[in-house]
């Protein structure tokens, strides 16, 4: 065992770590505010609408990710379109070009699971809040979005693990994130285990602190649907 | 219903167990097989190269029974240390800090390093005038130890394969890239992707800069002093009966 190279390159890690929560929580934030919407155009009276989205996920669920994350940086790089076009200066930083994955495909799952949300609202809920005579923007404000995230949360907090953990891919173009920090201390100093564990210990705080935190949203919000069971 | 499931499960675990297992008497040796013209992979998904012709020529003549695949760049040394593979032919080339883990045969070949950039362009090889310039590298390998100590002005960027700098050269992400010469020519100067570029700087070698170590040589585990010997007879052997020279010949015209 060698852990003194381990204690050496701390920095490096808290450097990465740094990076994958970064990562993590700009695009589990940016793709929440567009999956909210989304799934409403997904249980839309509109066919188009409704099929326009289905078609966005279906590509952006039936695909790898890792696929997604090449295409986007090495493949669309390969254009002199896109080369010499205005937005070549944010497409040739890795961090752009991974956040843009990994916001596509998190708002891809995030829709389906809040669409699902949605259809699963029972009916007098909403017939309750049009009895009220709310107008549809109130009624999705204050009815169907509190109940279609509360009814999602549980395989929402998977999809936070998941995305989290989907980072460490961003260590493929370049960007020093935990695992890339890992890969970096292997290659330079032929060794897998150690740095791979502290990875992975890192990995394992952040989903503890993430589950911790999202116990504390569900008993406070979703509480009341707990009573339900049993 | 129970019964099947079960006897499906025990047959399953049966199969991924002999499946797994590898030949056992046979000498692994893995390649990262993303640095033409050394060794890379053909359309029909063989192993081709300078290297893996070296080693076929090696084993033939020291009369070992050699497996020769591909394997992750990243896994290759830690691999070899614990015992996963017996031995390496990559373009390793020797140095202080690898001889401290792994055992080296001798070397077979003096390999020079060179940058790449687009034709043209025009740069100033020290630290200071290559200050700010991003330069791609394979991670871990001579050229990063190199740019890494040496050029600490640099943005440089890090990839898990040899074939990865090039798409970031071409699509203008980096200035510079550097790695070996032969390889440089081969797999990028030839190509169409690589008639706007050319080899720029200075020709470094193992006297240059101790990162660039003594040359390139086959990687060996430590406690295998025996296949050690068996290896270099066989390259003595290559050498002595001219094989050597028409690989060289046959590769780089020398």
């Amino acid at each position: 065992m060698n852990w003194g190279i381990i204690a050496e390159n701390l920095g490096l890690y808290v450097q990465g770590a740094k990076l994958t929560l970064l990562l993590a929580f700009a695009s589990l934030a940016i793709s929440f505010c567009l999956a909210v919407p989304l799934a409403f155009l997904r249980n839309s009276r509109i066919a188009a609408l409704r099929y326009a989205v289905l078609g966005y996920t279906l590509v952006f669920r039936g695909t790898p990710l890792l696929v997604q994350l090449f295409l986007i940086y090495f493949g669309l790089a390969q254009f002199e379109l896109v080369r010499e076009s205005v937005i070549w200066p944010w497409l040739s930083s890795p961090l752009v070009c991974v956040l843009i994955a990994f916001v596509l495909n998190s708002t891809a799952y995030s829709t389906e699971i809040f669409a699902g949300g949605l259809r699963h609202i029972p009916i007098g809920e909403i017939e309750a809040a049009r009895a009220f005579g709310m107008s549809a923007f109130a009624q999705a404000r204050r009815i169907l979005i509190p109940a279609m995230l509360t009814r999602s949360l549980p395989l929402y907090g998977n999809e936070m693990i998941m995305m989290l953990h989907a980072t460490s891919l961003a260590s493929t173009v370049t960007l020093l994130e935990t695992t890339g920090v890992a890969r970096m201390i292997t290659l330079n100093y032929y060794i897998q285990f150690e740095p791979y564990v502290t990875a992975a210990a890192i990995y394992l705080a952040m989903t503890f602190v993430l589950v911790s935190a999202f116990q504390l949203v569900q008993w406070r919000w979703a509480g009341y649907l707990e009573n339900r069971i049993g | 219903m129970k019964t099947s499931l079960k006897s499906l499960c025990a047959a399953m675990i049966l199969a991924a167990t002999f499946g797994a297992a590898r030949a056992a008497d046979k000498i692994d040796i893995a390649t990262d097989a993303t640095f033409p013209p050394f060794e890379s992979i053909d359309s029909n998904g063989k192993l081709i190269g300078y290297d893996v012709e070296l080693m076929e020529a090696v084993c033939a003549a020291a009369k070992l029974d050699c497996n020769i695949f591909n394997a992750a760049w990243d896994g290759m040394i830690p691999g070899l240390i614990d015992g996963k593979y017996d031995a390496l032919i990559s373009q390793l080339t020797v140095t202080e800090k690898r001889r401290q883990v792994i055992a080296f045969s001798d070397i077979y070949d003096h390999p020079i390093f060179r940058f790449v950039a687009k034709k043209g362009s025009s740069f100033e090889f020290t630290p200071e005038g290559l200050k700010g310039k991003t330069i791609a590298v394979q991670t871990g390998t001579p050229m990063d130890a190199y740019v890494t100590s040496h050029i600490p002005g640099a943005v440089i960027k890090r990839y898990d394969t040899g074939s990865a700098p090039y798409l970031e050269l071409t699509a203008g992400r980096a200035d510079l890239h550097m790695s070996y010469q032969a390889q440089i020519i081969h797999s990028f100067l030839k190509s169409e992707a690589g008639k706007d570029y050319e080899l720029v700087g200075p020709e470094y070698t193992g006297k240059d800069a101790k990162e660039f170590g003594e040359g390139v040589a086959i990687a060996i585990n430590k406690k295998n002093t025996k296949l050690v010997e068996e290896v270099n007879k066989g390259l003595a052997i290559i050498r002595e009966n001219g094989q050597l020279k028409a690989l060289n010949a046959k590769y780089f015209g020398e």
